[in-house]
């Protein structure tokens, strides 16, 4: 049996065909593969978050650190608590940010914080804790895309992410973050660490980064800054 | 196994090397090299992508219409490779976002494509077959050598594990630095000229008169 392999009809006959199996069996491989795929990124988030908390993902259970998940809006009132909701806001924080909808992780002791914002060659994220005080900075996560390996890419490693706990946010009553300080950091300046040498650009995105998504959430820091303080006074006056 | 298929499994490994004696392939050589465990996986990848794609194009080779055979090449080889990314990233996310771009780039791999091309539409499935997995092992075994001093030098480290003790670097009072252009990818050009020097002087039938 020989066929004109090049006759019009058997081409087309042939690209249909040829197409429509390929269709289906990338079609099975995505939808058998979607729920592994689905719960391997939910898991990478819920071990970074608990990462930002200093606390080993290895040892610590997502679900014994955090408290519940909120989406705040801008006047940093609680509009959801459905967790459903705040991961899937995650997946496109960018635009979660963009229309007023910011994610929140409440700890057991302090909130957890979502960041995105950019580097030098594409997006950077993560996470940064804060303590109950709404102020100091328990732990950091930082991620990026494409940053230039050994120079920007550092900002990805514990030895750089371990200068952040201890530095303060608040200035006064308002929110500086945490500047990465090129030629090395002030010691006694509680909003900076060393900035990466050679990454300059980078470590100005993660400035620039921390600054605006924690602005994005003083509203609700401050409510929870006077509220503190409040008790903090009540309890002094019982004292007297 | 009969010798001559053997050599189409051991020819691309060393005499017929897609990466040093082609020079195929050399843009993700450059770009997934910093590391030794990214290194691996791609190699990997790209030699199922090879294997099955020159499979499946000699199982079809004779129906094949000619004047839509490279379209009809790269709709297999597209294939395959969204299906390798989608398994990585179900079985091994960790390394498929270290990989992030590089696996949809095994589609333009140009040792994949020439050796559909140039091997499987002319030989039997299992020659064809044999001849993907060693030129996907040959492209590999480049990558890991490359990786294994970028990833030895510029980082002091082997798939992440300190080699170069903390204690000899500058910052803890030694005298060691890494040597940070091994991060970039001109350096992996410069390590792949090595390898064809130091390949060459072994293999005098290579040398251009």
């Amino acid at each position: 049996m020989k066929f004109n392999t090049n006759s019009n009809t058997y081409i087309i006959i042939y690209s249909v065909v040829m197409v429509v199996i390929v269709a289906v069996l990338l079609s099975l491989a995505a939808l058998g593969l979607k729920d592994r795929q689905d719960a391997n990124a939910l898991n990478e988030k819920k071990t970074q978050i608990v990462k930002a908390l200093g606390e080993d993902p290895a040892t610590v259970a997502y679900d014994s650190v955090i408290a519940k998940a909120v989406i705040l809006d801008a006047s940093g009132a609680v509009v959801s608590e459905d967790v459903n909701e705040v991961f899937a806001a995650l997946n496109d924080l960018k635009g979660s940010f963009a229309a007023e909808r910011f994610p929140l992780f409440v700890a057991n002791n302090g909130v957890v914080v979502p960041l995105y914002g950019a580097g030098l060659w594409g997006p950077i994220w993560g996470y940064i804790a804060l303590d109950a005080d709404m102020n100091t900075v328990k732990g950091i996560v930082l991620d990026h895309q494409g940053e230039t390996p050994g120079l920007g890419a550092e900002i990805a490693t514990p030895k750089h992410q371990a200068m952040y706990p201890g530095k303060t946010i608040y200035e006064g009553d308002a929110v500086v973050g945490v500047t990465l300080k090129k030629g090395g950091a002030d010691k006694s300046n509680a909003h900076e660490v060393d900035a990466i040498t050679g990454g300059t650009k980078t470590s100005d995105g993660v400035t620039a980064m921390l600054a605006t998504c924690l602005n994005y959430y003083k509203p609700y820091f401050d409510a929870a800054r006077a509220a503190a303080t409040e008790v903090e006074a009540e309890s002094n006056t019982v004292n007297e | 196994m009969a010798s001559k298929s053997l050599k189409n499994l051991t020819g691309p490994l060393s005499g017929n090397n897609p990466v040093i004696v082609q020079i195929l392939g050399i843009c993700s050589a450059l770009a997934v090299t910093v590391q030794l465990k990214p290194a691996i996986v791609m190699g990997l990848s790209v030699m199922v992508v090879t294997a099955f794609s020159n499979l499946v194009m000699s199982l079809l080779r004779n129906g094949v219409p000619s004047r839509i055979r490279i379209i009809v090449q790269l709709v297999v080889i597209a294939a395959l490779v969204i299906l390798v990314d989608q398994v990585l990233k179900a079985f091994v996310y960790d390394v498929s976002k270290q990989l992030s771009v590089y696996v949809g780039l095994i589609i333009t791999n140009c040792i994949v494509m020439g050796r559909v091309e140039a091997f499987a539409l002319q030989n039997k499935p299992w020659d064809s077959f044999l001849d993907g997995i060693g030129n996907g092992l040959g492209y590999g075994s480049i990558l890991v050598i490359i990786a294994f001093f970028r990833e030895l030098l510029g980082s002091g480290t082997l798939f992440g594990f300190r080699i170069i003790p903390e204690s000899w670097y500058i910052a803890e009072g030694g005298f060691y630095s890494n040597c940070g252009l091994m991060l970039f990818p001109p350096m992996a050009l410069i390590i792949v000229g090595c390898i064809i020097w130091a390949h060459r002087s072994f293999n005098k039938d290579l040398q251009e008169k």
